[in-house]
């Protein structure tokens, strides 16, 4: 009887673990979709100050303290965005918007960079429906070669969370207390975790740079083609 | 027994989902990200000296623990010396190159940028 209870016991932790290994249809490898990478293996990145497309002013520079750590554990020089902004500032650059699509030579040759990232940030909002709020953030990001100018990796993140306290109590108390926790919590909420969210998954399909163990190695590396919508904190 | 053999099963079938093994990049980044961003939010002097103490642990605990100190935190710190006229920031700007050479480039133009304001 014992044996018995084990053996399925053990089978239904393997097809609980195979089922978490099922492949979904749309698979793509990073060699197939992001060839450039491989073919040019930048190794320096210059991040441009973010262009927001929110209504959110300050999104811009907070969003811009949140990337340069995830990009380097990717295994990428990257350049201090704290220097390299006031530089650009210093030049009259002060908005990432005006570069258009003007040549990037300029980056090689005086940041050394051998690709520039473009960041979007297109959501940084809450929004409020009746007992619950959400918090977005959605961001795109575009590795172009200083070289040749082409785009060498373009993904995107988005984090969607849901701001409101577990629904516990029932009846009119239960209520109040939910609206309660929600004004409270999305009145407190912090964009910048939720941004850190968005950049893992944001990241999750580049090619990893030069000082990564893998660098070179992950071209069969697999990821579904598409930014899923959900995170972790998006239930 | 029959527990063992469960559990070797589990392993070999876990062992099948995990994609390849990985080295992980150890980069100690401390407070540094927190304090960075609060910086930018606060904009106080607090916040600027927890900002500086921040870049000081990055290096210290980095060096401290044999790790690299990550991309461009040198920089950043030899650059927060020159702005307060600091005469130690050069030493930094080094130590940015000679752990990067890929950025010698970049420090080069920072320097000329530094003494022309």
């Amino acid at each position: 009887m014992r044996t018995r209870r084990l053996i399925i016991a053990g089978l239904l932790v393997s097809v609980m673990l195979t089922a978490g290994c099922a492949t979904r249809p749309t698979f793509t490898t990073k060699a197939e979709k992001f060839p450039l990478m491989y073919a040019e293996r930048p190794m320096t990145i210059l991040v441009l100050p973010p262009i927001n497309s929110t209504t959110a002013a300050d999104a811009k520079e907070y969003y811009s303290t949140t990337i340069s750590a995830p990009l380097a554990y990717k295994g990428y020089y990257v350049l201090p965005m704290e220097v390299t902004g006031d530089i650009l500032k210093a030049q009259g650059l002060y908005d990432t918007e005006m570069i258009g699509n003007q040549p990037l030579d300029r980056f090689g040759q005086y940041f050394g960079a051998d690709a520039v990232l473009f960041t979007h940030i297109r959501k940084w909002d809450k929004s409020y429906l009746v007992l619950s709020a959400t918090l977005t953030v959605s961001v795109d990001a575009t590795l172009k070669s200083t070289k040749t100018n082409q785009v060498l990796w373009r993904y995107s993140g988005t984090i969607v969370a849901n701001l409101s306290g577990n629904n516990s109590g029932g009846g009119l108390a239960g209520l109040v207390a939910q609206v309660v926790v929600t004004a409270v919590n999305s009145a407190v909420a912090d964009y910048v975790p939720y941004a850190r969210l968005a950049n893992t998954q944001l990241l999750y399909t580049i090619p990893v740079g030069k000082y990564h163990a893998r660098t070179g190695l992950d071209g069969e590396d697999k990821f579904v083609d598409q930014a899923p919508n959900r995170g972790p904190a998006g239930e | 027994m029959k527990l063992r053999a469960l559990l070797a099963l589990t392993a070999i079938i876990l062992a099948g989902c995990a994609t390849t093994t990985r080295k992980p990049i150890v980069y100690y980044y401390g407070n540094y990200e927190q304090a960075y961003y609060h910086n930018k939010k606060d904009n106080t002097p607090a916040s600027a000296e927890k900002y500086r103490k921040a870049l000081e642990d990055v290096i210290q605990t980095s060096e401290k623990k044999g790790l690299r100190v990550p991309p461009g935190i040198y920089c950043e710190y030899g650059y927060l010396l020159s702005r307060q006229g600091s005469a130690d920031a050069d030493r930094y700007f080094n130590l940015e190159v000679a752990t990067y050479p890929e950025s010698e480039h970049f420090v080069a133009f920072l320097k000329t940028q530094i003494k022309q304001n």
